[in-house]
């Protein structure tokens, strides 16, 4: 993450998503390995601070994060967005509405 | 096994000054032993701290400030909800038999950092409640046409009911107006949509059937209790609902042979006025669609029934205290003692605590 890079925690085993990553399945309790995120998700609520808006995201595997959200115009719900990560001490998700 | 009853309480009064957690841990308990009738430190054989604090070793701490040697004495951390956590926990010591007499005493600083979960990363820098806070109320907006005045009301009626609790952090009367022109902390709350962090401390005296009646004439019994946690990331969360409320007070129902129709009073966590809402949905006593109206009914008939003590918007949030205070309030509603805020014939009563966006869940009734 330190790198831009998102990268889904899942079980080489059953196959089971696990977020927030962990290094053993909580099913079957196998080692955990990581794959590419395709980046993508779709809003499943928004609101906005000063002039951010925020919200929580739904990407790849069902996996659910809060982040700030870029857009021109006010987000919608199920709208598609791109996510970017850095890490400073802490996660930091930002997404960008597509064709805005 | 053995019937557990609440016998004594004891609060300090909730304020924004930066406490002492050790002194105001003591303060709430003496106020709680004095209160009873002749309670010998000698009997007191368990006593549980319920705090966020980072100081160690309380349960000990307290025990020695007040000369007692317990049998049982550690701390209880579970966030929001640490209070009632704490009082559950006495109530298996008794109902098993380990113990006769516990003392739970909970006890927060305003300037502790506690309210944010730094664990949970699929909140990434977005971490204060306020987040999670806005999540709801939007989707409750949306989902079930809940209005702003409506979700006004909530803080109004609570700010209302709090001028007659001498225990609040809050004295001040605030109409529907104040609350929606006060500021805008993100697009879809107030600031005085929020519940507060401050310092407080608040304590209880639970005994056995056997050794209640010698210590109180008016014991009120823990009749139901139910708890459930879903996750500890409030991501996982379905929005719209609180699953561990609806889950919880199931189990708190069947536990004590009644259903939500019996309920004569109750204090709900409203973290958030959208919390208030989906609380006495997810009880049972309402349904989402219709919370608003069931609280603005209750606000134009000056019904107390739902948060008398002014809530945790009213009343103020020391996390491990707040839980403690609900039972302290629904205890004196049963026992008659509520002066100003009474509820008429109040025979049982419903306490609701929940932590982290309402991952988990505890409940409690009590009867006189």
């Amino acid at each position: 993450m330190k790198k831009g890079v998102f990268q889904i925690c899942y079980c080489k085993k059953c196959n089971n998503t696990i977020w927030p990553p962990r290094e053993i399945c909580h099913i079957c309790n196998s080692k955990s390995d990581w794959k590419k995120s395709t980046n993508f998700g779709k809003i499943l609520e928004f609101s906005k601070k000063e002039s951010m808006y925020f919200g929580l995201i739904e990407i790849d595997d069902g996996i659910r994060i809060l982040g700030n959200i870029t857009s021109t115009s006010s987000p919608k719900v199920g709208q598609l967005v791109r996510m970017n990560v850095s890490f400073n001490s802490k996660p930091n998700y930002s997404f960008i509405v597509e064709n805005n | 096994m053995n019937k557990v009853a609440i016998v004594s309480t004891g609060q300090t009064k909730f304020s924004k000054d930066n406490g002492d957690v050790e002194k105001l841990l003591f303060e709430s308990a003496s106020n709680c032993i004095q209160s009873t009738n002749n309670c010998d430190l000698k009997d007191v054989e368990g006593v549980i701290v319920s705090t966020n604090n980072n100081s160690k070793y309380l349960g000990a701490i307290l025990s020695e400030t007040m000369g007692i040697r317990p049998k049982i004495s550690h701390s209880i951390e579970h966030l929001c909800s640490s209070g009632t956590n704490a009082i559950i926990s006495a109530y298996a010591y008794i109902s098993s038999g380990l113990s006769d007499i516990m003392l739970i005493s909970g006890a927060e600083s305003a300037t502790n950092p506690g309210q944010v979960l730094e664990w949970d990363k699929s909140r990434g820098s977005l971490e204060h409640p306020i987040y999670w806070g806005s999540m709801l109320t939007k989707s409750h907006k949306r989902k079930f046409e809940t209005t702003e005045e409506e979700l006004a009301i909530v803080s109004a009626k609570n700010h209302k009911q709090a001028m007659d609790n001498p225990f609040a952090y809050s004295n001040e009367p605030r109409t529907i107006s104040e609350v929606m022109n006060s500021k805008q902390i993100t697009e879809d709350l107030r600031i005085l949509d929020c519940s507060r962090s401050c310092s407080g401390s608040s304590s209880i005296l639970l005994a056995s059937e056997e050794k209640a009646k010698a210590l109180s004439d008016q014991p009120v019994w823990i009749t139901g209790i139910g708890q459930k946690t879903m996750s500890a990331s409030f991501t996982k969360n379905i929005l719209g609902e609180i699953e561990s409320t609806r889950i919880a007070a199931d189990s708190t129902y069947k536990m004590a042979k009644i259903e939500p129709r019996n309920i004569d009073v109750a204090e709900v966590h409203d973290a958030f006025s959208v919390c208030e809402l989906m609380a006495i949905s997810e009880l049972g006593m309402t349904s989402n669609e219709k919370s608003g109206e069931f609280v603005r009914n209750l606000f134009n008939t000056e019904n107390r029934m739902i948060n008398p003590r002014g809530g945790l918007i009213g009343a103020g949030h020391p996390l491990g205290a707040t839980g403690i205070s609900q039972t302290i309030e629904i205890t004196n509603q049963l026992q008659g003692k509520s002066d100003r805020r009474q509820i008429s014939n109040a025979e049982t009563g419903l306490i609701h605590n929940m932590s982290a966006a309402g991952t988990s869940s505890s409940i409690m009734v009590l009867q006189n």
